[in-house]
C-alpha cells in the first residue's frame, strides 16, 4: 500500500457531491486538562476501509466515540454522512453501527436473549431469524441459550460482533475488534471487514495489529497523542478546517 | 402513531429485559424483600402489643418498609446498565429517550408493585389489621404511590447511575423529591385503613395522581440528557 503524508486539502464539495462518509473538522476532545485529541480534521469517502492506527493513548477511541455519539467534543466538528454528531445526534445513531471496548452485554440474558433485544432496539421486524443468523454467524450457535455471565472473555467480544451484525448501518466503527479472540475469531473479523468492504459499508477500524487491518484497508490514519500524524492510500484525507470543511445537512432534509 | 407504537415496543422491551434479569438475580430480589420484611417486623416489637398504636403506626411503617426496598430497587434496575457499559450502548440506540425512560420506569414500576403487594400483606399480620373491605383503596393508593416513586427513582436512579458514591447520592437527591409522594401515600393508606371517616382518600388519591403526571412528563422530557456523557 502506498504510504503518503497527505496535508493537501480537498476542494470544498460542491451542492450536488454526496457528503462524505466522515469529517471532522479541528476535532478536540478534552478529559480535565488533557486533550484526547487535539484538532484532527479527517475525510473519509463512503465505502472505504480506513484503519486508524497508533499507540496506546493516541485518540483512535476518543475519535471512534465522538463519531458514535458516545461523547461529544469539546472543539471543533464532526459529521457522519452530512450530520453534525454534536447537533444532531439523533440522525447520526442510525447511521453508525460501534463495536467499542466494554461489549455492552447483559450478564443475566442468555445470547439470543441479548441480541433479541439489540435487535428490537435496532427495529429489526425480522429479530428471532436474524437473531439466529447472527449467532450462527460468530460461532455462538450452540450456546445461544446460555447465559452470558459465563461467557469468556472472546465469547463476549463474538456476540458483541453478532450484535453489530443486526445493525445495518453504512458506517461501521470497530475499535480493536481483534482484542481478546482466538485465531478463528480474528479470522471471523477479517471475513466481516472483507463482506462490509464488498457491500459498500464504511469500515473505520482502530488496531494494534495495524499489518492485519491494513491489509484490508483502503487507507489509513495514524494519530498519536491526540494529532493526526498522517494519512495514506484511498478514501482518506487529512482536510483544513478554512477551505475543505464539508457542507452539513439540514436534519429538516432527512426522511427517516 | 407509528412513533408511539415503536417507542411502546421498545419501552416493553426494556422493562421485560429488566425484569427478567432481575428475576434471574434471585438473591437481590429475595434480600430487598427480607430487608423491607424485616424493617416492618422490627418496628413491629419496637412499638410493642398495642393494636390501637400498631395500626396508627401502619400506614407510615409501610411506606417507610417500601421507601427502602424501593431505593434498593430503582439503583440495581441501572446498575444493570452500568455493568459491561450497556447504558452507553442502550444511549447509542437509534431509539427515543423518552421509550428508555418508559421502559426503566415501567420495570420499577412493576418492582414496586411486587414489593407492595408483599408488604401489604406482612404488615396485615405482623401488625393485626384487618384489610378486608379497604382493598380498593389500598391497590389504588398502592398504584398511584409506585408509579410517581418509580418516575422520581427512574430519573434520579440515572443521575447516580455514573457516581462513584451512587448509593448515598440515590436517596440523598430522591427522599426530598418524593416527600410529598410520601405524605400523600401515607395519609391515603391511613384513610383507607380506617375507612375514611373523614372524607379525605379521594383528595389524597388526586394529589398522587397529580404527582405521577408532573414527574413522569418531566423525566420523560429529561431523561435523555442523562444519557449524554
Amino acid at each position: 500500500m502506498p504510504q503518503t503524508t497527505i496535508y493537501a486539502a480537498p476542494r470544498s464539495a460542491g451542492p450536488q457531491t454526496p457528503p462524505p462518509a466522515v469529517a471532522t473538522v479541528e476535532l478536540a476532545r478534552l478529559f480535565g486538562r488533557s486533550a484526547a485529541l487535539a484538532g484532527v480534521s479527517l475525510r473519509v469517502e463512503s465505502g472505504r476501509t480506513i484503519a486508524l492506527l497508533g499507540p496506546n493513548g493516541a485518540g483512535k477511541t476518543t475519535l471512534l466515540r465522538i463519531l458514535a455519539t458516545a461523547i461529544r467534543p469539546s472543539f471543533g466538528t464532526a459529521a457522519v454522512a452530512g450530520f453534525d454528531v454534536a447537533a444532531a445526534p439523533e440522525l447520526v445513531r442510525p447511521q453508525v453501527a460501534y463495536l467499542s471496548h466494554a461489549t455492552g452485554l447483559y450478564d443475566d440474558l442468555t445470547a439470543e436473549e441479548n441480541l433479541r433485544f439489540a435487535a428490537t432496539m435496532l427495529g429489526r421486524a425480522d429479530g428471532p431469524d436474524a437473531t439466529r443468523m447472527a449467532l450462527d454467524e460468530v460461532g455462538l450457535a450452540t450456546v445461544a441459550r446460555d447465559r452470558v455471565r459465563g461467557f469468556s472473555a472472546g465469547m463476549r467480544r463474538r456476540l458483541a460482533l453478532g450484535r453489530l451484525l443486526l445493525s445495518r448501518t453504512p458506517l461501521v466503527l470497530l475499535d480493536e475488534p481483534h482484542a481478546a479472540l482466538d485465531a478463528e475469531g480474528m479470522r471471523l473479523v477479517d471475513r466481516l471487514m472483507a463482506r462490509w468492504r464488498d457491500a459498500g459499508v464504511t469500515v473505520l477500524v482502530a488496531s494494534h495489529q495495524a499489518e492485519r487491518v491494513t491489509r484490508q484497508a483502503d487507507g489509513w490514519a495514524r494519530l498519536d497523542g491526540g494529532l493526526l500524524l498522517e494519512v495514506g492510500g484511498e478514501g482518506v484525507s487529512a482536510i483544513t478546517a478554512t477551505r475543505s470543511a464539508p457542507p452539513l445537512r439540514a436534519p429538516a432534509a432527512v426522511h427517516r | 402513531m407509528n412513533t408511539l407504537r415503536a417507542d411502546a415496543a421498545v419501552a416493553w422491551a426494556i422493562a421485560r429485559k429488566d425484569a427478567l434479569a432481575e428475576l434471574r438475580g434471585r438473591q437481590a430480589v429475595g434480600s430487598t424483600l427480607f430487608f423491607a420484611a424485616l424493617v416492618l417486623l422490627l418496628f413491629g416489637f419496637a412499638l410493642g402489643p398495642d393494636s390501637r398504636r400498631l395500626t396508627e403506626a401502619a400506614p407510615g411503617l409501610l411506606w417507610l418498609a417500601i421507601v427502602f426496598g424501593g431505593l434498593l430497587t430503582v439503583a440495581r434496575l441501572h446498575q444493570l446498565e452500568a455493568d459491561d457499559d450497556a447504558l452507553e450502548e442502550l444511549a447509542r440506540y437509534p431509539i427515543e429517550r423518552r421509550a428508555i425512560y418508559a421502559g426503566k420506569a415501567l420495570a420499577g414500576l412493576g418492582a414496586m408493585l411486587v414489593l407492595g403487594g408483599v408488604l401489604l400483606p406482612v404488615v396485615a399480620i405482623l401488625y393485626g389489621i384487618d384489610l378486608a373491605g379497604a382493598w380498593p383503596a389500598l391497590v389504588a393508593t398502592l398504584l398511584l404511590g409506585a408509579i410517581g416513586f418509580a418516575a422520581v427513582g427512574t430519573f434520579y436512579a440515572g443521575v447516580t447511575v455514573r457516581m462513584r458514591a451512587r448509593e448515598v447520592m440515590l436517596p440523598l437527591l430522591m427522599l426530598p423529591v418524593i416527600a410529598p409522594l410520601l405524605l400523600a401515600a401515607v395519609k391515603a393508606t391511613s384513610a383507607a385503613l380506617g375507612g375514611d371517616p373523614f372524607g379525605e382518600l379521594g383528595a389524597w388519591l388526586q394529589l398522587l395522581a397529580g404527582f405521577d403526571v408532573v414527574m413522569l412528563v418531566a423525566g420523560a422530557a429529561t431523561y435523555g440528557y442523562l444519557l449524554e456523557e
